[in-house]
């Protein structure tokens, strides 16, 4: 490791290390109310006695196929959608627009509608999650396949090849990248806005319990449940970040 | 007018069979009578016969790339016909024996070199286990066999489009057509390509149809020239170069080499003027080039 | 010359084709309108869907003459803007800072990008706690939200400003807030723009999760009203209004990054 990156780890781990230590030093004068800051060792325990709790994994287990539910419907609408929608221009020009107009309006907004036609059961999460995740999954696959580049399309069909062969060898692996972007953003937004939900209006899962705490003034509890929101987020993000690299280098990590 | 006897021991031209044949061919986008028309070609005429090199020289716009693809059934035309091989081609499905060059390299980025070269058997419908053999036999003729598991993307331009010129090459097919093939390349390497197209006729009897703008090596390369008028292209004359293929870079040195290339600046001038001056004009149609 | 007098296939074809789409665009708009119309007359539950006509009759008989609601709108929209104008002046300030070298992009750059990845809802009801029920913690939240894409924008777009010019502007003796509008902004401002758009994209996501958390006034009281009552004509009604302030905001974006562009078209970039 080089010296600049050597230091430059050393500044991150010292910035992290000052915040630690501002917390437990905050804590342990009484300087802050032990309601919006309890102390670091506090909520340690709360934490570590939580997953080991029932409630936890079931709580855990609900946010899950929420997520998975919703983005999975997420996936089978946008890019059913988004590929059928890119085999004709005319359609794109149609209706990409409307689909681009429509998720600058904050989705969020319409989440108590969602309430309102679903109950706040997971049903609604479920949706709210869906309809959100839609649109950028869709407009990623439209672009993906209109933008396949047509010197590619010309080339497989001047050297004889199917519909079925250019779909393909030519089509999916020039759309992949793009796809693949779209299915991330995604699955990122899927994950935020179900736990959203969740915080918002609902009887069980991670965000329930969140705001359950809240409610209860637990802070620790609280605490200890968004800390482990952030670890699993934070880690999903590396994850994706490392899958996406291995995918879109094409053998020698020569390809975009 | 051909500036040139006829060099013994020449196979004559006119004794082999047709192989592309194309007759009264006129393209025109649009409507028929509609003001936004555009009529392409017009009214071409042109019989290709078998192990010929023939050229199709004009100026920007002149639909010489259209002809190529209407030969290569990629594009329909509107009026005329074209037979391959004895078998009319009008737009799909494509006629079986024709590869196509592209002026910028088409190989896919997302396959290996080799990948690329069995799938485009693949296409051409070649056995699976004589892909590789022949794969690398090709990559061979072009001193590109080391890379035959690296990304197109890992090579230069040079050395990609004579890859790919070599993907072609390789499926066996008895006609080429190349879309200005070397346009995006440096002198030296198009002098190198250039040659080894000259060995490649000589040495299978392929019959090539070449679209370019470059007067030098329409010279160098054809049997005969298609000079072509600007839009709507129609075939002003066709020059003859007699020289025995393989032709070796001398040639170029000779005097009838440069008579020619005057001759056919002279005819092709007013031409490009022509053409300059129907760009110029911003109610011109924008189709593409050629 | 007939070159000249024949219209072009080019310019004349563009135009009807533009025209065609638009007219297919609107009458699928159309299409959709009328359909929610009639389904929503003849077919829906009253208590879930009601048609277009009757959400534009409650905007009118029930969300427009009540003060409370129009007040909690307002609230709203002042909410907004004071997170926007904090996330946009906070976020350039602190990017600059943090862009300003290589090693401290290197060095905190990352932590930023930490910060994006965490899923800032599960922090609301802390927030809430920490900052009471009113306009504090809805400004506070739509703040966070806001200021990570500028922060990000603007450290970006720094990577791309020669440190050459930054030097020699100072040797010339530049003042450091003349070597920000002269050398630095026109470098960024393609990369600040963008993020001055994500960031009202973000600030208004945060505003409105936490008035929506907050059941007990603003927003989040009258929504939940309505949907616990099942009144779904007011509640579209509510919603719509949420969604035209929201693209109000977001046209008021446009005219700043437009205005902003203006201001600085005369300086040199490079």
């Amino acid at each position: 490791m080089s010296r600049t990156t050597l230091s430059a780890h050393l500044i991150q781990f010292g910035v992290i290390a000052i915040l630690g230590g501002a917390w437990y030093w905050s804590t342990a004068t009484g300087s802050v109310s032990k309601l919006f800051l309890p102390e670091p060792a506090a909520v340690w325990l709360a934490f570590s006695h939580l997953i080991t709790t029932g409630q936890f994994w079931s709580a855990v287990k609900v946010t899950l196929t929420t997520i998975a539910q919703a983005y999975a419907i997420a996936l089978l609408a946008g890019i059913g959608v988004g590929y059928l929608v890119s085999r004709s221009r005319f359609l794109i020009d149609v209706l990409e627009p409307i689909i681009a107009g429509l998720f600058a309006i904050p989705i969020t907004l319409f989440f108590p509608m969602f309430i309102l036609f679903f109950g706040i059961g997971t049903g609604s999460k479920i949706a709210y999650g869906a309809s959100y995740a839609f649109f950028p999954i869709a407009l990623n696959t439209i672009a993906a396949f209109a933008n396949a580049e047509t010197h590619f399309l010309r080339a497989a069909r001047s050297m004889g090849a199917s519909q079925w062969d250019t779909f393909r060898h030519v089509l999916i692996p020039s759309a992949l990248p793009v796809l693949l972007n779209g299915m991330r953003i995604g699955f990122f937004i899927s994950f935020a806005s179900v736990l959203g939900g969740e915080t918002l209006s609902s009887v069980a899962g991670v965000g329930r319990n969140i705001a359950l705490a809240a409610e209860l003034m637990e802070s620790a509890r609280m605490y200890a449940w968004i800390a482990f929101v952030v670890l699993t987020a934070v880690m999903l993000n590396l994850l994706a970040g490392g899958l996406e690299t291995r995918v879109s280098r094409g053998g020698d990590g020569a390809w975009r | 007018m051909n500036a040139l006897a006829q060099p013994s021991g020449l196979n004559r031209v006119a004794d082999r069979p047709v192989a592309i044949s194309i007759r009264n061919v006129s393209q025109r986008y649009g409507h028929a009578g509609s003001p936004q028309s555009v009529l392409a070609l017009d009214n071409v005429s042109l019989d290709i016969r078998r192990g010929e090199f023939v050229c199709l020289l004009g100026p920007s716009g002149c639909g010489k790339s259209t002809l190529l693809n209407i030969v290569g059934g990629l594009v329909a035309p509107s009026e005329g016909t074209v037979a391959v091989d004895g078998r009319r081609v009008r737009g799909e499905p494509l006629p079986q024996d024709v590869a196509f060059v592209f002026q910028e390299s088409t190989l896919f980025p997302w396959y290996t070199i080799l990948e690329n070269f069995r799938i485009a058997l693949k296409f051409q419908g070649v056995a699976k286990d004589e892909r590789d053999a022949r794969a690398m036999a090709a990559l061979e003729t072009v001193g590109m066999a080391g890379f035959a598991r690296h990304h197109p993307t890992q090579l230069s331009v040079g050395m990609r489009q004579r890859v790919n010129m070599a993907r072609s090459i390789c499926v066996g097919t008895a006609i080429l057509l190349m879309d200005e093939p070397f346009a995006a390349l440096d002198e030296q390497t198009r002098m190198v390509l250039g040659e080894d197209l000259s060995i490649l006729l000589a040495k299978t009897g392929k019959t090539i149809v070449f679209v370019t703008h470059s007067l030098a090596e329409a010279v160098f390369l054809s049997d005969r020239i298609a000079v072509m008028t600007a839009r709507p292209g129609k075939i002003k004359t066709i020059v003859d170069v007699k020289e025995a293929h393989p032709r070796s870079p001398d040639f170029m040195l000779e005097p009838r080499f440069s008579d020619l290339r005057n001759e056919l600046y002279a005819m092709l001038r007013d031409e490009i003027r022509l053409a300059m001056a129907a760009q110029r004009d911003p109610n011109a149609g924008e189709e593409a080039s050629s | 010359m007939a070159m000249t007098v024949r219209l072009s296939e080019g310019r004349d074809g563009r135009l009807l084709y533009a025209s065609r789409v638009r007219w297919a665009r609107g009458i699928i708009i159309l299409a959709v309108v009328v359909a929610l119309e009639i389904y929503g007359r003849l077919f829906a539950d009253p208590a879930f869907l009601q048609p277009p006509s009757e959400v534009l009759r409650a905007w009118f008989v029930t969300v427009l003459p009540d003060g409370r609601i129009t007040s909690a709108l307002g609230m709203a929209a002042f909410e907004i803007a004071c997170a926007y104008a904090l996330s946009v002046t906070f976020g350039a300030a602190i990017g600059l800072a943090i862009g300003s070298t290589a090693f401290s992009r290197l060095a905190l750059f990352p932590l930023i990008l930490l910060l994006y990845a965490i899923p800032q809802i599960s922090f609301i009801p802390l927030f809430v706690l920490m900052f009471g029920l009113g306009a504090a913690s809805k400004i506070a939240f739509g703040f966070t939200h806001g200021v990570l894409p500028v922060i990000v924008a603007v450290v970006g777009g720094m990577k791309n400003v020669p440190a050459l010019y930054v030097r020699g502007a100072r040797s010339m003796g530049l003042s450091k807030l003349a070597i920000i509008r002269h050398v630095i902004f026109p470098n960024i401002a393609p990369s600040f723009f963008v993020g001055l758009r994500l960031a009202m994209t973000m600030t208004l996501l945060g505003v409105i999760l936490a008035e929506l958390y907050v059941s007990t006034a603003g927003i989040g009281f009258f929504t939940r009203m309505f949907a616990d009552n099942y009144n779904p004509a007011p509640l579209f009604a509510l919603i719509g209004s949420l969604a035209a302030i929201a693209l109000l905001f977001n046209g008021c974006v446009r005219i700043l990054e437009r205005q902003l562009s203006r201001m600085h078209s005369g300086a040199p970039a490079g």
